[in-house]
């Protein structure tokens, strides 16, 4: 990436990433702003830009634009233990708060990391959890939702999983993205481990088009996930009436 | 006329003997003067129900609504009513899972005529039937006024003002109030290609593509519209002479053979395209070359899924 | 600045003054409907109109917009349209259409300012017409605004028979009339004939509703069946949002033949059953209901949240319009007897 100095911005949030002639997507940068040079974003194939995405090889040019968005508030985390909750490509968001913590190590308490999806195959970053599992203060505890042949880990939704390990809430911080259902189970199951609304943070997403809260579309109540979020705190969201 | 009391009486039957999970009909309570249309759930709701020639909605579009099982009623017009057996030909709904209320109609009020013959009109009038008049009484006045000059134009010609089929019918069955002859479409016939472009220019011009046309006409029910499509993508979302015109030709012949000519689409365009001379030439055209009105039969098979073999095929060569 | 007279057959020497320096908008009649339209000469325009059925944002806010235009050959060229040349005047604007205006500033001026909007907005001169004869749907003084609001004008006609009393609010106002003899001053009998039409025309409007404490009341009843009464009917289609001169929701569309293309913004609409739709499928706004009481929310509870506005001028076109009638008035009205 040139001019690395210029885009500057914080783990949680998104650029608009765009290929002239299909269109844009709002993406999560899914790399910690410590790392500095390049940008991460992970992009799972489901319509005309993405698809077109995935069909783009090295040295191709995209467009993009941004940081926009609020970030997850992680220097307000020190001293605290986090606990990531993440489902398919709802680990994207998660990523970068992951990877800042890592470069900031000792800022911050134990990190319980919970991710599953459908199956093996789906999982992301599948590399990396094997590293991080070697540390004593990180936990990792993988899922598939299926019976699957091989699978070591855990089998079953990643709601289950986190409430099969029930981590302490004391001093913790959670934060969970994934599909919008698994977001609310795991919300339900948080708050029964004791964590308040206040502890746990999210992101949401919503289909987007202008990326900057003017084109109307991706409001959850009076606030603009492009805007006002993504992050979330559950307390926040408590607050507002609207569909999400 | 058909009387507020008589109407109801019949809808509580039918909730007392069928298990309909609703029925749909009109609302006393006022949209302005035209009639709303309104879900009646339970035998509660059925006071508010109610029929008047400000009844003109064709409710027969809600029947997309339908979840596929169970057994719903419905009031019907004799033009909404053949909306309703085309439904049925084309396999949207059975036959069996309907109610059907049938009111004799004696025309419905086109409000933009109303409000220009009377400017002033507000939302308190009330409209009486008085053989082929119609009598407003508005802010304690009558007014009395041939039907002729205030209801919509497919009235006029009306082949069918008692619903072809039903299951409760209100209302004395009633003859056609004229022919089909498309006089206005014959008209427009005569004009040359460049008349007829720059006439359809204009009013193309105008369209803001709300969609309210496609989304008020009873046979447009695609669960993916063409012009939603992008991939692949029939036709851009910009709003150009162009798209707008591709738009209206396509709607008009994936409707062919389907549409019954019940003029929702026309009388809900806010920017007054007459669409129904659109659909009005591909009637005409359906009836000259097929001898097939579409809508009058529930055995009839819907005309562009059979064939006969007489059936004219100069366009084959 | 001195109020004036024009008496109503100068109107057209007006009209053609302007039309030497700068780009016209006005409403005509067409059809049977009356519309703003480009005006290239005075028999075009008429100021004997009701309302016209697209709001002044369509001028401002035009319903399909360039925003680039690319070309892929060795390299890629980008270019984006060139800024308008003249400015523009627009004829014809009603109270409610001005403050919708101001509503639209908020949104897309301000943090990361549209510069499609701004170099239309920022130059455009706005003649209004006060409402001498309000329609029936019309309820522009039950939420803060009056037929007779000079706000967000440069000048502001009105219908005195058979002149037009001028105000001229602006510098901006000041200048159109620079070079045109045809006005002349107003006579203190003049401003109290035109008090008297502003008078008669606040007593035309016949339907109220009240909004006071409406942002509450609608917090309140967000979760009741009420909504599914009133969305039951709705079609679904885009009349009420593109009618009216508060919605602003756009698409943005990548327009492409062989090798080059445009960027496009387009007019979009929350009542579209695909406005939400998630490539994964997943649509946060899956029923009509929740996308009929969400615009009621965004003009009544989310844009009075976020903007300190209410996100409805009363020009009543919904109304008007609606296919099945759903009105605006009675849903708020309603809404106060609503319980949980």
């Amino acid at each position: 990436m040139k001019n690395e100095e210029r885009f500057v911005f914080k783990p949680g949030q998104c650029v608009m990433v765009g290929l002239l002639g299909v269109g844009e997507c709002m993406f999560a940068i899914a790399s910690s702003p410590t790392k500095k040079k390049y940008l991460e974003i992970s992009v799972m194939k489901q319509g005309k830009v993405t698809t077109a995405l995935h069909n783009c090889k090295p040295g191709d040019h995209v467009g993009i634009r941004g940081p926009y968005g609020n970030n997850f508030p992680v220097d307000a985390w020190g001293g605290k233990n986090l606990v990531l909750i993440g489902g398919g490509i709802g680990q994207a968001p998660l990523r970068p708060v992951l990877q800042y913590v890592l470069d900031n190590r000792k800022k911050y308490g134990t990190i319980h990391i919970f991710y599953g999806a459908r199956t093996s195959q789906d999982l992301c970053y599948k590399n990396e959890f094997a590293q991080l599992e070697k540390h004593d203060d990180i936990n990792v505890f993988l899922s598939v939702d299926k019976e699957e042949f091989g699978w070591k880990g855990f089998t079953g939704f990643v709601p289950g999983n986190l409430m099969r390990i029930h981590p302490s809430a004391k001093d913790s911080i959670a934060i969970t993205c994934g599909p919008p259902v698994m977001i609310k189970r795991v919300i339900d199951v948080l708050i029964n481990l004791g964590f308040s609304e206040k502890q746990i943070f999210t992101t949401l997403e919503m289909r987007m088009k202008c990326g900057i809260g003017k084109c109307g579309r991706c409001n959850v109540g009076p606030l603009y996930v492009c805007k006002d979020g993504p992050v979330f705190s559950v307390e926040q969201l408590q607050r507002i009436k609207g569909e999400r | 006329m058909v009387e507020g009391a008589e109407l109801q009486q019949e809808i509580e039957k039918i909730f007392d003997t069928s298990d309909v999970q609703y029925i749909i009909g009109y609302s006393t309570d006022t949209g302005g003067f035209i009639r709303i249309p309104f879900f009646a759930k339970q035998k509660q709701d059925v006071a508010h129900l109610i029929f008047s020639p400000f009844c003109v909605n064709n409710l027969a579009m809600y029947l997309k609504q339908y979840e596929g099982s169970g057994k719903i009623g419905i009031v019907v017009k004799g033009c909404d009513c053949r909306s309703v057996i085309q439904l049925i030909t084309e396999k949207r709904i059975a036959r069996e899972n309907l109610v059907i209320i049938g009111i004799s109609c004696g025309g419905v009020i086109d409000q933009k005529k109303l409000q220009k013959k009377y400017p002033t009109i507000d939302r308190s009038i009330e409209v009486m039937e008085k053989d082929d008049d119609f009598i407003f009484i508005m802010k304690g006045e009558h007014h009395q006024i041939p039907k002729k000059e205030l209801v919509l134009e497919k009235c006029l010609h009306c082949e069918n003002p008692t619903p072809l089929i039903y299951d409760v019918l209100l209302g004395e069955k009633k003859q056609s109030y004229g022919s089909e002859r498309y006089s206005d479409v014959r008209q427009f016939e005569e004009k040359s290609l460049s008349e007829k472009w720059k006439f359809w220019e204009t009013q193309f011009n105008r369209c803001i593509r709300c969609y309210a046309c496609r989304n008020i006409c009873p046979v447009c029910y695609c669960t993916e519209c063409s012009a939603e499509q992008l991939n692949p993508q029939w036709l851009r979302r910009s709003v150009t002479l162009s798209e707008n015109t591709v738009w209206h030709l396509t709607r008009a012949f994936h409707v062919a053979g389907r549409c019954t000519g019940c003029g929702e689409c026309e009388r809900v365009c806010p920017m007054n395209i007459p669409l129904m001379l659109l659909n009005r030439k591909i009637l005409k055209e359906v009836k000259d070359l097929f001898e097939y009105t579409p809508g009058i039969s529930v055995d009839e098979t819907p005309l562009l899924t059979a064939y006969k073999p007489d059936d004219p095929e100069d366009c084959i060569s | 600045m001195k109020n004036s007279i024009i008496k109503k057959h100068q109107i057209p020497d007006f009209i053609q003054h302007l039309l030497q320096g700068y780009t016209l908008w006005g409403p005509v009649h067409e059809d049977t409907i009356s519309i703003y339209r480009q005006i290239n000469s005075p028999e075009q325009m008429t100021l004997e109109f009701q309302k016209c059925k697209i709001p002044p944002k369509e001028i401002v806010f035009p319903q399909t917009e360039t925003l680039m235009r690319f070309r892929k050959e060795k390299n890629v060229t980008v270019e984006t349209p060139p800024l308008p040349k003249k400015t523009t005047v627009i004829f014809g604007i009603r109270p409610c259409d001005a403050k919708s205006l101001q509503l639209f500033d908020t949104v897309f001026l301000g943090d990361c300012e549209d510069p499609y909007y701004a170099s239309k907005r920022k130059t455009m001169i706005s003649v209004g017409l006060t409402c001498s004869t309000p329609s029936e749907n019309c309820f522009c003084s039950s939420v803060g605004g009056n037929p007779d609001d000079s706000r967000g004008f440069d000048i502001l006609l009105t219908d005195l028979t058979d002149t037009y009393y001028v105000e001229i609010l602006t510098e901006k106002g000041e200048e159109l009339l620079k070079g045109f003899k045809g006005c002349t001053p107003a006579t203190n009998q003049d401003s109290q004939k035109k008090n008297e039409v502003c008078q008669r025309a606040k007593k035309g409007i016949t339907r109220q509703v009240s909004v006071k404490n409406i942002e509450t009341i609608l917090d309140d009843i967000f979760d009741s069946s009420y909504w599914e009464t009133i969305a039951q009917r709705c079609i679904g289609c885009g009349i009420c949002t593109f009618l009216c001169p508060t919605c602003h929701c756009f698409d943005i569309q990548d327009e492409t033949a062989q090798n080059k293309g445009a960027r496009v913004r387009i007019w979009d609409s929350c009542m579209y059953q695909e406005y939400s739709c998630q490539a994964s499928g997943y649509n946060p706004r899956a029923t009509q209901m929740n996308r009929v009481r969400n615009r009621v929310y965004h003009k009544f509870n989310y844009l009075p949240k976020t903007n300190q506005v209410l996100g409805c001028v009363g020009c009543g076109r919904c109304i008007d319009e609606c296919p099945v009638h759903i009105d605006i008035i009675e849903i708020i009205g309603h809404a106060q007897e609503v319980k949980q």
